[in-house]
């Protein structure tokens, strides 16, 4: 068990890359939220509109449109 | 590479000519810095020079058949301080118009109802679904958020929301820590947010489960209602390779309180032809049939997964999420988006947008109030608690002006379609088309620049 888990662990840390690899990653259009307006947008539509909200971050809401 | 090459070049030229006998060490540092992904100026400039970032954006939403209508516009303003630090500002104005789904059913013949102020009513054509068109409404958001990095690896975000409509005042606050570990290409994070809403419904909010009343009449009214809502966001990202970075979040929302919609009702109907029971008004006017105002529980537990994958391919990035919602009014939802960055050219893209929704219905959902059965405990009609399914097709293309500002234009169609469960349809009820399916234009044009 310890040996699985040390395992696991040592694949954790082999993923990823060194600091000079991420030019692809550090650009605007690869980041997790690219436009936040357009997000806090969606987000507000989709709340008003059907009964599951967030997910990516808090639950949104704040408004009497549900 | 390039950027490499280029920095060793400029450094060289500019120490040959100071210091000769530092060139290799200098060119060595600089080589360093630039495979870092930082240079040597970078850090002092930052802390010299503050930046400001502003992001606008115009929106057009629209239902057809004359249901919502919004305009709104949203700004956001991000002062950049040094070391990091920064304070974000927030505006949305929202103008809402349009007539909504009051949750009453078709019916053959013409049907009245009292307007939720209760000093009028208003009709609606026979075989026509009966929609509330006095939806109108003003909506101010503000927030504020701080963010600060804790150490070398360590970031804290804090903010406060607040938000003011006629019939509805929220205010809230959160707070988040993210940690990178793993060379920064795992970051983990943790966050809880809180609200307290104040609900002050149109002529008061009625007492669930009760009838529509004649105009004029608010003995079933009661004074102003409140909700908190608190949620707890668990995420991890990882970086999978160059070009593959993922995320997952669990998330956690309770809703405790007055989670009713004040302007709902649902039809009180025979058991056997499944048409609404008449209701004679008075003289002053008001419903032509026997409406009961909905009852949902005050409490709501929700759980969510919600997955996300950026993955970039010779210059175009797909970015494609999941969501799985479940909750304690036994509602199941799945979510699937999907957005294809394509460039064109050097300066602008077009990004294709796809996203597919379905959701259960709630325990509590049903189309109408058997009079003959028992009377329930909580009862809705609200199709956004129904059984359906949405999509959202969408286009968008975005430029950079020659002043390096970006802007972007979307356009999306979305569409929902339901069906009320079968067993839940009794007499007549199974020949008409129950379900308020909807169809929606989104309009956005975004501005963005920095400065």
């Amino acid at each position: 068990m310890t040996i699985f888990l040390l395992l696991v662990c040592a694949g954790c840390s082999s993923m990823g890359v060194q600091p000079w690899e991420r030019e692809i990653l550090a650009r605007e259009d690869m980041q997790l939220t690219t436009d936040p307006l357009e997000a806090a947008t969606d987000d507000h539509i989709y709340f008003s509109k059907e009964a599951s909200s967030g997910g990516r971050g808090f639950g949104g809401g704040g408004c009497g449109c549900n | 590479m390039d950027s490499v090459a280029a920095a060793v070049g400029v450094t060289d030229m500019t120490t040959s000519r100071k210091r000769p006998e530092r060139s290799v060490s200098a060119t060595l540092a600089a080589a360093t810095c630039a495979l870092l992904g930082t240079t040597a100026a970078a850090p002092v400039d930052a802390r010299e020079e503050p930046k400001w970032d502003f992001n606008t954006s115009l929106l057009y939403y629209g239902e057809d058949d004359d249901r919502v209508q919004d305009a709104s516009f949203k700004s956001m303003v991000r002062r950049l301080f040094a070391d990091d630090r920064s304070l974000s500002l927030g505006l949305t104005v929202d103008a809402l118009t349009g007539a909504t789904p009051s949750g009453a059913i078709r019916q053959d013949g013409v049907q009245t109802f009292t307007r939720p102020s209760g000093s009028s009513a208003y009709s609606v054509p026979a075989g026509e679904l009966p929609l509330d068109d006095t939806f109108r409404d003003t909506r101010v958001a503000i927030t504020a958020g701080w963010q600060q990095p804790a150490g070398e690896k360590g970031l804290i975000n804090i903010g406060l929301s607040a938000s003011s409509e006629y019939d509805y005042l929220h205010t809230g606050l959160n707070a988040s820590y993210a940690h990178d570990f793993n060379n920064r290409n795992t970051t983990v994070s943790a966050g809880f947010a809180f609200a307290s809403d104040s609900i002050e419904p149109v002529g008061g909010a009625p007492i669930p489960l009760t009838n529509m009343l004649n105009v004029g009449d608010t003995s079933n009214r009661l004074g102003d209602q409140d909700k908190d809502v608190f949620d707890v966001v668990l995420g991890v990202s990882q970086v999978i390779s160059k070009n593959l970075l993922v995320q997952a979040n669990y998330s956690l929302s309770q809703s405790d309180g007055y989670l009713n919609n004040p302007y709902k009702v649902l039809s009180l109907v025979d058991g056997v032809t499944g048409d609404t029971l008449p209701w004679i008004p008075g003289p002053e006017g008001g419903p032509s049939g026997q409406f009961l105002f909905e009852s949902r529980p005050d409490e709501r537990t929700q759980h969510s997964i919600y997955t996300q994958a950026k993955y970039y391919v010779n210059g175009k990035v797909l970015d494609a999420s999941y969501r799985f919602m479940t909750d304690d009014w036994e509602i199941d939802s799945h979510t699937l988006d999907l957005r294809y960055r394509w460039p064109l050219g050097a300066s602008s893209y077009l990004e294709p947008h796809l996203r597919y929704y379905t959701q259960s219905e709630a325990e509590f959902y049903r189309l109408s109030i058997d009079s003959s059965a028992a009377m329930p405990q909580f009862a809705s009609s609200d199709y956004r608690l129904g059984n359906f399914d949405a999509i959202t097709a969408g286009l968008k293309f975005g430029w950079k002006t020659r002043n390096d500002h970006d802007m972007s234009l979307r356009v999306e169609w979305y569409t929902q379609s339901g069906t009320v469960p079968g067993e839940q349809l009794i007499g007549s009820q199974a020949s008409r088309d129950n379900y308020p399916d909807l169809n929606a234009l989104i309009v956005q044009f975004s501005y963005r620049f920095s400065r």
